[in-house]
């Protein structure tokens, strides 16, 4: 039955026109977000360097967020091509070791130098973290705002994008940054954002170009963002904006897929991720602070960027038991 | 007698075969996909979430508001362009109010974001003669309603002026004797004439606007004015919660096919939007009249025009090169025309299975009056409108499940879901287009064709080909632009080795890439329009020199 509704021998001229070629060295494919396989992110760099020594072909396959790679992965089942997913954050780590697709990454982690101290998590390997942080037009916005409720106060055509939660860590981010802050206000304080949101994208890069594209005037990125427009744009006019609540923590973690038949090529990769080689590509490409301190040390430009004096950060175990329930009543705050 | 009976029956019997094995395969699918839905593990732990009524409320009312504009607007559309039947540009404008249900749905909302968005051509222009920038209302209820109605109002409007324009002339002089006001003229004798094709119209742009997909998608802006379309995807894509998107696309099931069942005649499709049009006599309306049918016309004109034009400036300013030397553009540019292609020929081969069948249950001197005749035809009409009742993310969710269970390639599973989707988007408009000309051609015909002894090939060669040669290369034409410019299944099954056109251009508007985003709108504008607009001329010249 089954066969006889499937048109297989129809869909024959599309295998020519997706034609796969002849592969002789093994190949490792990395699942991530998009902005980091583009072109200007990270991945062209990283795929140059590891491929010089480990005799493969590293793939980066892009899907529009963190965590739609995670649900891409999810959705293919047993069929899935990825070795490795890289991209996710602390706080969704919990719901992606909950799948249980992962295995231990085996990576040699004491050369980390994250402000949270020393990393335990024997799954998930961190290769890089910054601040969530609203970034503005220094030029269009004068008087940005300081906190939260000052951000509500601003005047009524005063216009903020932001990141969806379900499918992007960011997103996720803002939510927890303001459960973290507000605790039970926090309800109370989405009521009076949801007036000065333009859209909720899928994922960062969409939000990122909306605002560039002067669709609002905020834009939820990253304390690190504004080092982009001056490093690679020689653009002084991005800033971020200093919030006292204090900044919420972002670590972007990677994993092997218990899937992969790559497994030992996969744990080099991840070792590869730590050396001074990525770690030195990341700043100046995915435009946040390393997960070591390497020998070249930040790029010039990092120095003028704020740091926050007060972070924010809710542990990973906490974030899965009450993730659902935050997100159920944030689109119910949406959506009203 | 008993004789004749059985030589008549055994002389149409043959044609039935194809058709009828059509309509039951049709449902057959149907009734796998529901299978298929129900017999999952998650369907234990089926639930709706915690949003069901809300969405179900803000659909409803989405869809009822836009039902009302679109057949608002496409009623006065209508009524000034049957009233100003000479005007330079006027069969241009109804040729290109017709393609706007085969126009890809993202290409306008690109289209739309250019002009209305926050920093758009009108928001611009406001600032430069004003110095003020009015405050965006693109994304959220207002978006939805504006692009719901850019398709559902040029589509009443084609509908309705069919209707005004079948007035007969003799009622017209008439109302112009008795020198009736035009609200007079309208109310007696315009009203009866539309009236009758407001139900199934509304029952038809309700049911799309409440399933509606990419619209929502993009400008949406946040999950309150979620579809249940739309919700199902969330819950697939974003949240992977199946028992959650399986409750979602059971509900939707039933209401869908509620409505459909309701609904029981789909024949308000009629052969509205193909691009021709009558001309007729000047009504002698008052000057006031006259003015207000022009700048309606005009307003309407400028308002289904200009995000056309966005598209085409936009597009034209891109670096077209690069985008036509691009990977990935080729890929995707190779998959949405092979399947497009493929979609058309399974359309124009089931559509003639199903019309010779339905031909023969329906005409009289056919079998038409055997006792199950009326039933069995009404079977196969309904086979095909499955489509309606049951929406694309559905079917799609279906086929995924499918996929998941019995593994292969992905890329098969998603070309066949594709082509099965655009196949039964298509079925009702090919049924509604072909079933006509082919009753009118067994009524012309059958008695002749008997009398030779010419049937079966040789019957098809001489008659029905001729016959319906133009409906046939129209619903070729529509078969190939809907699916086309579909983004509905393959949000689900896009991947980086399985593109389309609609898709690319998603990820395209989703990163804000505007003007590479342009310049794919602009090649899937320029490519609907020909294949809508030029083709079936072209085609049909060839064959009057012939």
């Amino acid at each position: 039955m089954l066969k006889q509704l499937t048109p297989f021998v129809l869909t024959a001229p599309l295998l020519l026109a997706t034609a796969a070629f002849a592969q002789t060295k093994p190949v490792l494919t990395v699942y991530t977000y998009d902005a980091f396989a583009a072109d200007w992110g990270p991945a062209p760099g990283i795929e140059a360097a590891f491929e010089e020594s480990c005799d493969c072909d590293l793939q980066f396959i892009a899907a529009d967020s963190s965590i739609g790679a995670l649900r891409k992965i999810q959705l293919e089942g047993s069929q899935t091509k990825a070795d490795i997913l890289l991209g996710l954050d602390t706080n969704i780590a919990e719901a992606a070791r909950a799948t249980d697709l992962f295995v231990e990454h085996g990576a040699d982690t004491t050369n980390l130098t994250l402000p949270t101290g020393d990393w335990s998590d024997s799954t998930f390997l961190p290769f890089d973290y910054s601040y969530f942080a609203f970034v503005y037009n220094k030029e269009k916005v004068s008087n940005p705002p300081q906190s939260f409720e000052a951000l509500i106060a601003m005047p009524e055509d005063f216009k903020i994008v932001i990141q969806d939660p379900r499918s992007s860590t960011p997103g996720l981010g803002l939510l927890l940054w303001i459960q973290e802050a507000y605790g039970d206000r926090a309800g109370e304080i989405w009521q009076g954002l949801a007036p000065k949101i333009v859209t909720v994208t899928k994922g960062w890069s969409d939000a990122y170009g909306l605002f560039l594209k002067d669709e609002a005037d905020m834009v939820l990125s990253y304390t690190t963002s504004p080092a982009y427009h001056l490093i690679a744009e020689e653009d002084t006019r991005f800033a971020s904006a200093a919030f006292s609540e204090g900044h919420y923590l972002q670590i972007e973690v990677a994993g092997i897929l218990k899937s992969s038949t790559q497994q030992e090529l996969a744990k080099n990769f991840m070792q590869f991720m730590l050396s001074d080689a990525v770690q030195d590509i990341i700043p100046t490409t995915n435009w946040v602070y390393p997960a070591t301190t390497t020998e070249a040390g930040l790029p010039d430009g990092f120095d003028t960027l704020h740091v926050p004096e007060k972070t924010l950060l809710i542990e990973g175990t906490d974030v899965e038991a009450k993730r659902q329930q935050w997100i159920d009543q944030w689109i119910d705050i949406l959506g009203q | 007698m008993h004789n004749r009976l059985s030589s008549h029956l055994s002389s149409h019997l043959p044609g039935l075969v194809p058709g009828a094995f059509t309509a039951i395969a049709l449902l057959c699918l149907a009734a796998l996909l529901f299978y298929q839905l129900t017999a999952l593990p998650e369907f234990s732990s089926l639930s709706l979430g915690p949003r069901f009524v809300k969405t179900l409320g803000w659909s409803t009312l989405q869809a009822t508001l836009s039902t009302l504009l679109s057949l608002l607007l496409g009623c006065a559309v209508a009524w000034a362009l049957s009233h100003q039947p000479v005007f330079p540009g006027r069969r241009l404008l109804i040729a290109l109010l017709s393609s706007a249900m085969v126009l890809p749905t993202l290409v306008v909302v690109l289209g739309l974001v250019t002009v209305l968005g926050r920093n758009g051509w009108l928001n611009q222009l406001s600032e430069q003669l004003f110095s003020v920038r009015p405050d965006t209302w693109l994304y959220g209820l207002g978006g939805i309603l504006i692009a719901h109605c850019y398709f559902n109002a040029s589509f009443s409007a084609r509908t309705l002026l069919t209707r005004f324009e079948s007035i007969p002339a003799e009622q017209r002089k008439l109302s112009q004797a008795l020198g009736l006001t035009a609200w007079q003229r309208f109310k007696l004798m315009e009203w009866p004439a539309i009236a009758t094709a407001i139900p199934g119209l509304a029952t038809t742009i309700f049911l799309l606007c409440f399933t509606s997909f990419a619209i929502v998608l993009i400008l949406g802006g946040s999950p309150k004015f979620n579809t249940l379309e739309v919700s199902i995807y969330e819950a697939i894509k974003l949240d992977f919660n199946l028992g959650r998107a399986l409750g979602l696309a059971l509900a939707q099931l039933a209401i869908c096919a509620t409505l459909v069942a309701l609904n029981t005649t789909i024949k308000s499709f009629d052969r509205s939007i193909s691009a021709r049009s009558r001309s007729l006599n000047n009504f002698r309306d008052t000057p006031g009249n006259q003015l207000l049918q022009i700048i309606i016309i005009l307003l309407a004109g400028c308002a289904f025009l200009l995000p056309l034009m966005a598209i085409v400036y936009d597009g034209w300013s891109a670096d077209l090169a690069g985008i036509i030397k691009d990977p990935q553009f080729i890929q995707a540019s190779l998959t949405s025309i092979t399947i497009a292609l493929i979609s058309t020929l399974a359309v124009l081969l089931l559509s003639m299975a199903l019309t010779v069948c339905h031909t023969s249950l329906s005409v009289s001197h056919r079998i038409g009056n055997f006792a199950l005749a009326r039933w069995a035809a009404r079977f196969i009409s309904f086979s095909a409108t499955l489509y309606l009742a049951v929406p694309a993310l559905v079917l799609g969710f279906g086929f995924f499940l499918i996929a998941r269970q019995y593994g292969g390639a992905n890329n098969y599973w998603a070309a066949t879901a594709l082509v099965t989707a655009n196949v039964l988007m298509v079925l009702p408009f090919a049924l509604v287009t072909l079933l006509p000309a082919s009753a009118k051609a067994a009524n012309k015909y059958d008695k002749l064709a008997f009398s030779l002894g010419v049937s079966g090939y040789s019957r098809w060669r001489l008659i029905e080909s001729a016959l319906l040669r133009n409906e046939l290369i129209y619903v070729a034409s529509i078969a190939f632009c809907m699916s086309l410019g579909d983004l509905g299944i393959i949000a689900l099954f896009g991947s980086q080795d399985f593109i389309t056109l609609p898709w690319l251009l998603y990820q395209k508007m989703g990163a804000y890439r505007t003007t590479e985003a342009a310049g794919i709108a602009l090649f899937m504008l320029i490519l609907t329009l020909v294949v809508f607009l030029l083709f079936p001329k072209l085609v049909k010249r060839n064959y009057a020199v012939n």
